[in-house]
Parts: C-alpha cells; structure tokens; sequence
C-alpha cells in the first residue's frame, strides 16, 4: 500500500475505534446516571421502584419543616399546590433552604409514599429558582 | 454624568468596531486602497475607549451610583470598598464589558507582536476580531446595558453583592477565565483568515500558537481558582462538581489543549491543517456555546446570572454567524497544496493524532452530558432530567488513563517513525519505583491503602517519570536539558501532580457530620475534635456567629474558626468554612445548624494532597504560559 494511503488508513482506524467505543461509553454511563424530576403530582402518578434514584421538587411548605433537638433528621413538606410530598433527609441542610423557597432533591422514592433524600440542591443565590420548579410556579399561574 | 460618559463612550467603541469589522475587508478585497486605515492606531483606540468605558462603571460602584440599576442591584453603601471595585464583573453587564475588554487586549497584542510580511493577511484577522467585539458590543448594549438608568427616584441603597462572590479568590477568577475565552478569538481568526488567503499551514500555525498557549494558559488559572473558590467558599468541601458551568469552561480548555497540540504538528511538519483550522473554530465556538448555556438560563447552574431568553438568542445568534460563517469558508475553500509528509504509527505525529482524538471525544462526551437534559425534554414533552457526576466521572476515566498512558510516552517520540522502544522497560521500572514511593509516603501518613487510588498514582508516576527522564536519550545535562524544555516540564510535571491529587484526595477524604455543644469533644479518624466557643461577631456588612474547633491529633492542636453568617442587606445566610491547609491535608469544619440553645452541627472533613490538585494547575498554567512567550521570542 502506498505509504500515504496506510497512513490515512491508521488514522481513520483509530477515530472509528475511538467513537465507537466512546458512543458505547456515553450511552451506558447515561443510561445508569440520569435522573428524572418528577412533581408532586407526578410522583402519586408514577410507578417508580424504591431503588431507583429519582429527583423531585417544589416549593418547601410554610411551617412543614421539623427538625430534630438532637440528630441531624429532617424532615419537610414540598408542594406543587396541588399535592404535597413528604421528604426525609438526614444530614446538615444549604444555607438558603428555607420555607417557601424551591428546593430539589435526590433521593429514593420509599413505598411508604415518603421521599428519603440523599442529597439537597443548594444553590448559591437567593433570587434563584431552580427552572423544574419555576416551570411548576408557571404551570399554576 | 459619568455613566452617560461611558455609555457614549461604548456606543462609539461599537461604531469604530464595526469600521474595523468592515474596513480592511473592503481595502483587501474591494480593493479600495483610500479606504485603508492603520489597524494598529484603530485596535489602541477600540482599547483605550472600552478601557474608559469599563473605567466609569468602576467608578459608578465606588462612589455608589445607585440610580445606575446595574450598581444598584450589585452593591451596598456598607460593602467593602475593594468588593465594590470587584463587584463591577460580578454579574452579567459588567462581565460583558469586561469580556470585550479582554478580547480587545488579545487584539492588540496579536496586532503588535506579530511579525508578518502580508500587511492583507494581518489586516482580515484584524477585521474578523473586530466583527466578533462588534457582535458582543451590540449584544451588551442592546441586551445588557450596564450603564441603564433607575430615573427620577433612583433607590438609596443597594441589594448587595452576592455574599458568597465576596471573597478573594472570586475577584481574580472571572477576568482570568474571560481572558482565557476570549483569548481564544486569535486563533479563530487567524484559522478564518488563513482559509480566505490559503496561508501555508507551517505559516499560519506559527501565528496561532502562541495566542491558543497563552489562553489555555488564563483559561487553566481560571478553572483552578473558580474550583478552589467553590472548595472553601460554597462550604461542601468538594473541589468539582460537574455543573454546567464547570463544563462550559472545560470544553474550551480540552480543545485549546487538543488545539496547541495539533498547531505544534502543524507548524514543524505542516500535517493536519485543515483539523487545526477547524479546532479553532470549535474552541471558539465552544467558548460562545458555553455563554450562552449558562446565561439563558435554559440549564440547572449553581451559577445563577439574571436570567433572559432575548439575551440566549442573541448569543445564539452570534454563536451560528461566526460557526456557520467560517464553516462554510471550511467548505467552498479550496486548500490547494497541501502538505504531506509521511509518518508512521510510531511517530510523534500519530502521538499527537491520538492525543487529538482522545482530547476531542472527551469534549464532546462532555459537551453531550452536559446539553442532554435539553435533548431528552425537547424529544419526550418536557419531562426532565439531569444527569449526575457519576456519569462524568465514568467517562473521563478511561480517557484520562490513555491519554495519561500516551503522555508518558509522548516526548521519547521523533517525528516521521520512532526508531527505538528501548526506553520502554527504563521508563516503566522507574514509574514503579516512584509509585511505591508515593505508595509508602501515603501510608506513613495516613496509615491506609486504598486500591482505588492505585491506578492514578502510578498513572502520575508514569507521567512525571516521562516528563523528567527524557534526558538520557538526549545527551544534555540534566539542568541543561529541563531549561531547553522548561515548558513542557512545567506542563506536563503539574499534570502529574495534579493526577496525585486527585488520586489520593478522592480516595482518602474523609468526612462525618456531628453535633456538638460547647466543650464537647469527639473522635474523628486520629483527630480529637473539641468545639471551643462560639461567639457573636460583627462585620462590615454581616452579622456572623463564629465557632472556634479545635483538631489535634496527639501532637498537633489547630484552632479553626468557622462561621454562619448573615448579610446585612439581603438578609442571606452563608457558611465560612474554616480550614487549616497543608500540603498533604486540609483540615475543614463548616458549622451546620443551630439544633437548640448552644447545640450546633458541624461537618468535618480530611482532605489529603487536595493542594496538588491546585498545585498542578497552577504549574500548568506556568507551562503553557513560558511556551507561549517562548513562541514569541522565537522570531
């Protein structure tokens, strides 16, 4: 083969290998790491497994939060202001989560109708709204 | 008066923009020579007015302008002179200013420190510079006027500055990271202009290579000091978090790095053209597409800029004039001659064919995590999604390991076919004798293995042996050797560290939340942790309840004060966190919740080598800094 042409021939080899393998990694990583956000409303919906890590949202119900005296348990109220959902998270909470304020979360969705979060979205602005839970504010106006 | 001054001034900075967007193009290709202007005099002048421009916002925030509505959203009488000075880039309008100031800065150094011949050639990327400036002026006037007016009754005070972009390394991360974006509009107008004149790609990639150095090299700072930033100021004590933001700003770097790799290719052997040209245009382009992800708001950010759709669509817009512009100057172009020289699989131009095609694929796996929540709810109806750092964390992986693998080996290459391997089993022997020695320091320290972090030590073993070693193939003496290369010495030992640290900090962090009250104490990894006081504290512009911890681990006591505090004005409450930092271990306490009476939480974390991450980001920065300097020397 000419010279040339095998080396055109290598570098075509090696961007095919390339993307395939990286379309192959993409499209499995994403299958296993992405999260749907579901309101409220949708959650009473949906079918959704316990072992399935889900997001939900809303705004935080005024005088839903309880926090315990002496652990790090919480646990709130969010609402789309059609239905409520009951979140239970343990561990130290965003400066800016407060009542009447979006707020998103991570976690598992317990067969009890319960939230069980692993994590609470902070967002470093308090003019800020998370957009699932501006699209819900929308959606009721 | 002042704001109407540097409101004119930056409409007269757009109109002259606009005749350098315009003028030498006419003069190189309508021919009408009585048209020419010098771009030199015309580039100082657009500099110097975007300078006053920017100057009489400055000067808006420190004499508390508030009928200006750009300062009044943005500052308070009570906020600290030096983050009223800073806060005039700590939000959209004012950022735009200075990001046009910054694209103008690159101009003129492109303008006075390049030696060519071709007056034609030097005057079309003068003139595309100056379209893309005349692009973001009009955007920042039409959109985004920083100097907009709250009359008759403008408001007494301010809303504040963000309280958590009132910090240190806040102020120096934007003008670092906006010069390192808009550094990389040289080199995208050198790839255009080098098309329409159909410039020799040794020629052209001689011009670009020094400017893609420099940006990636302000792109790197800016990265690293927004990732430390977000370490100790957002109080969670991670140092990335995937957001798009962070995103925005790696996919640029990835391709300026995939970018000045392929220009040295280009230059020395005058392969891979036309890939150069279009890298230069995605870098660019990706700098612009990042813009706009973050300030149309269409994506979930921590970074939460005042929100618009009209201003999305108008980068939008910017962003398909100049990428479908010069794509279909790529297409109509006929490239002539071009270069062939021949190499085989073991040369250092497959070394850098691979490098390109692992940094590129990378960015684009990126660049797809990151848009996909947009893709998935445009074709399903709305629903939402987002996707998480695991997903990232897998990708990168396997790309950080081939081209680290690549990295080792890289500089032992020669151009055309490497003649010998032999430095193979040296190379790899001593990558092992200084894994186990990384391998023994940890364990001296930390009394611990993890296999997890196996992999990246030895990866960064590899690397820096690579980096360092490559004197005895050469003859030189070792000093000799490691000044004629400085550069990439620097470059590529930080990213070495850099692989350090993020091997061992993700690997041996540790963290636990507590509670305590005052005079307690508990045990955390082989530290005691006491909670001494907390008292009521008052500053300029908060009121903050400060906590004083103590760690100590049998030899050592630090006392580390963190603090809850709340801004004045806004009434928001932030979380300082304390940390004692030392080369191998930060020690990191952020007071969580008041539970009652004098009971508070805390998180404590140990975060070993987190420095090295920095650390190596710095030295890399230095790298790709003194190679494009040197690129100047050259000539």
């Amino acid at each position: 083969m000419n010279p040339l042409r095998k080396q055109r021939l290598y570098a075509l080899i090696a961007v095919l290998i390339g993307s395939l393998l990286a379309t192959w990694l993409v499209v499995s990583a994403l299958s296993e790491n992405m999260n749907l956000f579901y309101s409220p409303s949708e959650i009473l919906e949906a079918d959704i497994d316990e072992n399935v890590l889900i997001r939900a949202g809303g705004m935080v119900k005024q005088g839903s939060i309880e926090k315990s005296k002496d652990s790090l348990n919480v646990r709130f109220t969010v609402t789309d202001y059609q239905n409520e959902l009951i979140i239970n998270y343990e561990g130290i909470l965003p400066d800016l989560f407060d009542e009447n304020a979006g707020v998103v979360v991570r976690g598992n969705l317990k067969t009890d109708g319960s939230f069980k979060a692993i994590e609470v979205l902070a967002k470093h602005d308090e003019n800020y709204m998370p957009p699932e839970v501006a699209k819900l504010i929308e959606a009721k106006e | 008066m002042i704001p109407e001054f540097g409101h004119l001034i930056l409409i007269v900075h757009l109109v002259l923009s606009l005749l350098g967007g315009t003028l030498p193009l006419l003069v190189v290709y309508a021919n009408y020579r009585s048209l020419e202007i010098s771009i030199k005099k015309l580039s100082v002048t657009l500099f110097i007015l975007i300078t006053i421009s920017f100057l009489s916002l400055i000067y808006s925030f420190l004499v508390d302008d508030f009928s200006v509505a750009y300062v009044a959203q943005n500052s308070n009488i009570n906020l600290p002179v030096y983050y009223k000075f800073a806060a005039t880039w700590g939000a959209h309008e004012g950022s735009l200013v200075l990001w046009i100031l910054a694209m103008n800065a690159w101009l003129i150094g492109f303008i006075f420190f390049t030696h060519s011949k071709d007056k034609d050639f030097l005057a079309t990327v003068f003139s595309i510079s100056c379209q893309v400036i005349f692009a973001f002026s009009l955007f920042t006037l039409f959109t985004s006027n920083p100097f907009e007016r709250i009359l008759p009754i403008p408001p007494l005070n301010g809303a504040d500055l963000n309280p958590s972009l009132q910090d240190f390394a806040f102020t120096v991360h934007p003008p670092l990271l906006y010069f390192g974006y808009s550094g990389l509009l040289i080199p995208f107008a050198i790839a255009v202009s080098a098309m329409l004149f159909k410039k020799d790609t040794r020629e052209w990639a001689s011009y670009s290579r020094p400017w893609t150095l420099l940006s990636c090299s302000f792109l790197t700072l800016g990265i690293a000091l927004g990732s430390w930033w977000a370490y100790y100021e957002l109080g969670w004590g991670g140092w990335w978090f995937w957001d798009p933001v962070e995103n925005a700003a790696f996919v640029p770097w990835l391709l300026s790095v995939a970018l000045f790799h392929s220009l040295i290719t280009s230059q020395n052997r005058g392969v891979f053209g036309k890939w150069s040209i279009l890298l230069s245009i995605f870098a660019f382009a990706t700098s612009l597409l990042g813009t706009f992800l973050v300030r149309s708001g269409i994506l979930t950010s921590v970074h939460a800029f005042a929100l618009d759709p009209e201003r999305g669509l108008f980068i939008l817009a910017i962003l398909a004039f100049f990428v479908i512009g010069s794509l279909l100057i790529y297409s109509i172009t006929d490239f002539g001659h071009v270069e062939e020289n021949k190499y085989e699989l073991t040369s250092k131009e497959f070394g850098f064919l691979l490098n390109n095609l692992l940094l590129v694929v990378l960015a684009i796996s990126i660049l797809f995590g990151t848009i996909f929540p947009l893709i998935y709810e445009a074709f399903t109806g709305g629903k939402q999604i987002s996707v998480g750092a695991p997903y990232f964390e897998i990708i990168l992986f396997p790309f950080a390991l081939a081209l680290g693998l690549l990295q080792g080996v890289a500089l032992y290459l020669s151009w055309g076919k490497s003649s010998s391997f032999s430095f193979l089993p040296r190379l790899f022997i001593e990558s092992l004798s200084i894994f186990s020695l990384i391998i023994l320091i940890l364990f001296v320290l930390f009394d611990n293995l993890y296999l997890s972090s196996f992999a990246t030590i030895f990866l960064a073993s590899w690397i820096l042996v690579g980096t360092l070693q490559i004197t005895k193939k050469r003859n030189l003496s070792y000093w000799n050797f490691l000044r004629k290369r400085l550069a990439v010495t620097f470059a590529h030992a930080g990213m070495a560290i850099l692989t350090i640290g993020v091997g061992v900090v993700s690997s041996y962090s540790l963290e636990k939340e507590i509670i305590l009250s005052p005079g307690d104490s508990t045990e955390f990894s082989d530290q005691t942790i006491n909670f001494q006081s907390i008292d009521d504290l008052l500053g300029p512009n908060y009121t903050s309840k400060s906590a004083v911890v103590s760690f100590e681990d049998g030899s050592e006591l630090s006392n580390i004060v963190t603090e809850k505090r709340t801004y004045l004005p806004s009434g928001q409450i932030t979380t300082e966190a304390g940390i004692q930092a030392d080369l191998f271990k930060d020690l990191y306490v952020s007071i969580g919740d008041n539970l009652q009476s004098n009971i508070w939480s805390f998180k404590i974390q140990i975060k070993p080598f987190i420095r090295w991450i920095w650390l190596g980001a710095l030295l890399i920065a230095i790298g790709s800094f003194l190679a494009g300097v040197k690129q100047f020397k050259r000539r």
